[in-house]
């Protein structure tokens, strides 16, 4: 019988399917012609959420011809998700973005103009106007960059190094800022040092998996199908979902905990509670590696001090910035009285620290019964407290038992969260208690939520406090070692801690930065309270560059948008969650006049000479040793010293030196490259290779201080796919600070060996006592951090919780997937998941249109009262992806105070029918 | 044309069902079945990206169906993916005017 074509495809489509996911073929697919055998298959990486999934890339002629999972991949082992499949898809969407576009009247740049096509020439021209005004007016502080944890490694390092060596800025912040920050505040301040001890393989070796507001079905579908798979084949493995809402791990979940917003803090305690009262500590371990720890309570929201720029409504919140009525629940948990009065005097100190005894500990967890935290955190009404409670136990009893092993899993459940920084540590507490942390199959694990928030933003220090592989800038030490390592003139960096994301927001609302540029990321869309930063980016007199591949509310609120090359048409790496880099080749030509980011940052720096931005620069704020005038010095005299020519340009100093254009050639040699261009290298034309150069001096921040990469060329074999840091004498690391695992331990089984914030005052559970400060070198410490209420909370004007997320297909701000030809369609509009009953009371039938408002903006949205999420009674579930349900004009600017990190999760609206 | 191969895990036990109830699914068709593994090799067309998604997310709604994920996808003959390359790259315009414009709703 004659195959069809279309038949002939199918099988074919089968065959390769099945191949590499390592299920025999059948007779007739062996034998099958292929139809693959001219085209050329390079590894790549995925570029939508934190796992890191590997993607076999075909293409020929320039063209992509198929895409598949790697089965060599160890993340996915041949498996895609959805959004696997869009990373071809969204190269070509209908409205890419492909030429500069500036608002213009009449041929001139007019912020109330009309986009218009203009050349790079004129698009760099009007950047290099309006940043160096802005330079010259208000200092490095007066210009920012939004940053991501979606740029390439490369990437990141260029617009770090030009902002913090160049124009002596730290305003650089990542979107990463909204989505990681606690986790990385927890790790610093518990361990010393930033990302996570366990790894992906801790799902082969567990029996438990516990999920702590994190929807791993829809989010992390590649680990959920790891997960459910050892649920099948392993009779220990129960899984539990901690969740505010019913949502899809409920399905195959052995248990799940319907809690109400912000009460883990209450059922962290109430499981380290039981952990004492059981005797279930590992004394010896904790004994030997660990240090009890506490701080104040008394920290604010993350909010404004002032109200002066608030809308009226918005003012009752904003007064808890100052102080706090306590309510029934943050009394007990508090060891206070109900309705006392607390100025929130630490607001500014959130994250300092000092040891305790473990009887303070125990004094600390003490008021968290079963009784109490039940009744606080029970979050479905229609659950009796008993059968509640009967979980809480459950709960108890599988962290408690010694013979289960147990990982808890979260992402933005507890990161975007006013007490973010706390409920990580939280987790980390009970891991520690317990003894069961970073050993396989046991262990406390922070998923990420962007493909290069742990590899890019967070290592190679994309933040307004750090430098990279975890040097911060108000250390001496660190800005000495970083300015050894960029050959920059002593004091050339800034010591003063630049503007986080919000904050730069705020700034801009304020008249304090006129320039801004958004990188890899949709800030405008993706910032809470978001009515305030349009106005302020549309009605302040400043400018707002943003490069996209595709326009979100980002381009469309900027002055000028620049066209960016995406994922495939550039080199890039990323490093994912389990501490993993990975690197791919440029597989296609960007369209029309896109480019790289790395382009973009590198041809502005020509426009900036050593004269424009090293002389004596000022700083308001600016305290710090050496730095006693309040503002950083010329370092012109010091530069020339040093063979600088301070008419010489930031790419000539920073970038396209001549030491980098002998080391890093392009074209480079055929075995790295396999024939692939590279867009950057060649439109540069000046023969070198920047993403090698970058790579190296990246990389040897980190080398011999626990960050260690290997070297470019070792990512792009054939035989790798990743390599977990820290990487040293080729091997990678599996499970940090085990002594069998990771090099670094030297001393005993294991070795907390992270250097930040490890000499402590000591105290009680209120107050440091005494002043004088303990090393704890080598060990970690565990945290009594005490529940806090919601500083907004469901009240008679705005009765229903709000929680925010994602939705499978949608990823990011959707600025790549909705674009991406009738994928509006499968989810044509962003959806308000409600309770049936809810729904009847406010008399409103499924796919009636009802307004969402709270005190800060409002927005119309269509019902859902069945699909996928199942809220309770009072809480309503709204994703964020979709601009024309621009929800994060409804949501709440409060921050973790120590992360500076934004709680999308919990605020309080009202619901209307329309 | 838009071919995907997708992978289908059953729970145990329930290998067969499941093939019976994806070869009811329109535009699926179930190529291998590995009963060792619990695993089903299924090839999915669709007219659109739209309906590509929701078949994925109908497979995955099955019962017995523990997880569900796509492995390839073939874009060569997918005429929409094709006519969305430009021809000439460089020929490629920026956006029309209207689209730039600031939408309504964020002037407010």
């Amino acid at each position: 019988m004659k195959q069809t074509r279309r038949e002939f495809l199918k099988a074919n489509v089968a065959a390769a399917t099945a191949a590499t996911v390592g299920i025999p073929l059948t007779q007739a697919q062996a034998g099958a012609a292929d139809v693959e055998r001219d085209w050329q298959w390079d590894k790549g990486v995925c570029r939508f959420c934190g796992t890191g999934c590997g993607i076999m890339i075909a293409t020929k002629d320039g063209r992509i011809m198929a895409t598949k999972g790697d089965p060599d991949a160890p993340v996915n082992r041949g498996l895609n998700c959805i959004k696997g499949y869009f990373n071809a898809k969204i190269m070509y969407g209908k409205d890419r973005l492909t030429q500069p576009l500036l608002r213009m009247t009449n041929g001139k740049f007019d912020k109330k103009g009309k986009f218009q096509p203009v050349s790079w020439e004129r698009a760099f021209d009007e950047m290099e106007k309006h940043c160096k005004a802005a330079l010259k007016e208000l200092g490095p502080t007066g210009v920012a960059i939004f940053g991501s944890g979606q740029y390439t490694i490369h990437e990141g390092y260029a617009a770090a190094k030009f902002m913090k060596a160049g124009l002596r800025s730290n305003n650089i912040d990542p979107n990463a800022r909204h989505c990681m920050a606690s986790a990385v505040a927890a790790f610093i301040q518990t361990f010393g040092i930033d990302e996570p001890a366990g790894n992906y393989d801790d799902i082969e070796h567990t029996d438990t998996a516990v999920l702590w507001g994190a929807n791993m079905t829809e989010m992390h579908p590649i680990l959920w199908a790891r997960i459910a798979n050892r649920r099948l084949t392993h009779d220990k493995m129960r899984i539990i979902n901690l969740t505010t809402l019913k949502n899809m791990p409920s399905e195959l979940a052995d248990m799940t905990i319907v809690f109400k917003p912000s009460t883990d803090l209450a059922i962290q305690n109430y499981i380290a509670r039981e952990i004492i009262k059981r005797d279930a500590v590992d004394h010896d371990f904790v004994k030997k590696h660990c240090v009890f720890a506490t701080g104040p309570y008394d920290i604010g929201y993350g909010m404004r001090s002032t109200d002066a720029k608030a809308f009226p409504e918005e003012k009752d919140i904003l007064a808890k910035q100052k102080r706090v009525k306590l309510d029934k629940y943050e009394a007990i948990a508090q060891r206070r009285k109900e309705g006392e009065v607390v100025e929130q005097k630490n607001a500014k100190s959130a994250g300092k620290h000092w040891m305790i005894s473990f009887e303070d500990f125990k004094k600390g967890v003490e008021p968290y019964t079963l009784d109490f935290v039940a009744e606080l955190a029970k979050g479905d009404v229609d659950e009796s407290l008993d059968d509640f409670k009967k979980k809480l136990k459950t709960l108890a009893d599988y962290y408690c038992d010694q013979n289960r092993k147990i990982v808890s899993y979260w992402t933005m459940g507890f990161n975007q969260h006013q007490r973010g920084t706390w409920v990580n540590e939280q987790c980390y507490m009970n891991h520690l208690l317990l003894g069961k942390q970073c050993k396989p199959g046991n262990g406390a694990f922070s998923l990420t939520g962007q493909p290069s928030a742990c590899g890019t933003a967070r290592e190679v220090g994309t933040f307004a406090h750090r430098l990279p592989a975890d040097l911060v800038v108000f250390k001496k030490k660190h800005r000495d070692l970083a300015e050894k390592i960029w050959k920059l003139p002593a004091r050339t960096v800034n010591p003063k801690v630049g503007s986080h994301i919000v904050k730069i927001m705020r700034d801009l609302e304020d008249g304090k930065i006129k320039f801004a540029w958004v990188q890899v990321n949709n800030a405008f869309q993706a910032t809470p309270n978001a009515n305030h930063w349009i106005k302020a980016a549309r009605e302040m007199d400043n400018f707002i560059v943003c490069a996209d591949g595709y326009p979100g509310i980002s381009a469309k609120v900027a002055d000028l948008i620049l066209p960016a090359a995406m994922i495939f048409e550039k080199w890039g790496a990323y490093g994912n969650a389990e501490r993993r880099t990975q690197a791919w080749r440029q597989q296609v030509a960007p369209p029309g006049q896109a480019m790289g980011d790395t382009w973009h940052i590198l041809e502005f720096s020509k426009r900036f000479k050593l004269k424009d931005v090293w002389g004596e620069q000022k700083v308001p704020g600016l305290k710090a040793e050496g730095f006693e005038d309040g503002k950083l010095p010329s370092v012109l005299d010091e530069a020339k010293k040093m063979g600088y020519d301070p008419e010489q340009t930031l790419y000539e100093v920073l970038f396209a030196t001549p030491e980098n254009k002998k080391k890093y050639p392009w074209p480079a040699p055929k075995e790295l490259t396999k024939g692939h261009p590279n867009h950057i290298a060649e439109a540069l034309g000046d023969g070198w290779f920047p993403e090698h150069a970058l790579w190296e001096e990246y990389a040897s921040f980190g080398r011999g201080h626990g960050h260690d990469l290997a070297d470019f060329k070792r990512y792009y074999d054939d035989d790798v796919r990743g390599l977990r840091w820290p990487v040293v004498n080729g091997k990678e690391t599996l499970w940090r600070f085990n002594a069998k695992y990771d090099p670094y331990v030297k001393n005993g089984d294991f070795e907390f060996y992270g250097p930040a914030l490890k000499a402590l005052p000591s105290g009680d559970l209120d107050k440091i006592t005494n002043k004088e400060k303990t090393k704890l070198t080598g060990k970690a410490k565990i945290f009594f951090r005490p529940y806090a209420a919601p500083v907004e909370q469901p009240d008679n004007n705005y009765p229903f919780w709000l929680v925010t997320g994602r939705v499978l297909e949608h990823w990011h701000s959707g600025t790549m997937t909705r674009r991406v030809p009738e994928l509006n369609r499968a989810v044509p509009e962003a959806l308000v998941f409600m309770h049936p009953e809810d729904a009847k009371r406010i008399g409103v039938n499924r796919h009636d249109v009802v307004e969402v408002a709270s005190r800060r903006g409002k927005v119309k949205v269509r019902v859902e009262t069945q699909g996928r999420n199942h809220p309770s009674k009072g809480v309503v579930f709204v994703p964020w992806f979709d601009e024309s349900v621009f929800i994060n004009k409804v949501t709440l600017d409060a921050t973790c105070p120590i992360s500076k990190q934004s709680d999308f999760k919990k605020c309080a609206v009202r619901i209307t029918k329309v | 044309m838009n071919l995907s191969g997708i992978v289908v895990a059953a729970f145990p036990g329930k290998v067969d069902a499941c093939v019976e109830r994806l070869n009811a699914l329109p535009g699926v068709e179930v190529h291998n079945v590995d009963h060792d593994m619990n695993r089903i090799v299924v090839v999915q067309e669709a007219e659109t990206v739209a309906a590509e998604v929701e078949g994925l997310k109908a497979i995955k709604a099955l019962p017995d169906v523990t997880f569900a994920e796509m492995v390839y996808h073939y874009f060569a003959e997918d005429e929409q993916f094709v006519q969305e390359i430009p021809e000439d790259l460089d020929a490629m315009t920026g956006l029309p005017q209207q689209q730039v414009c600031v939408p309504e709703y964020l002037q407010d």
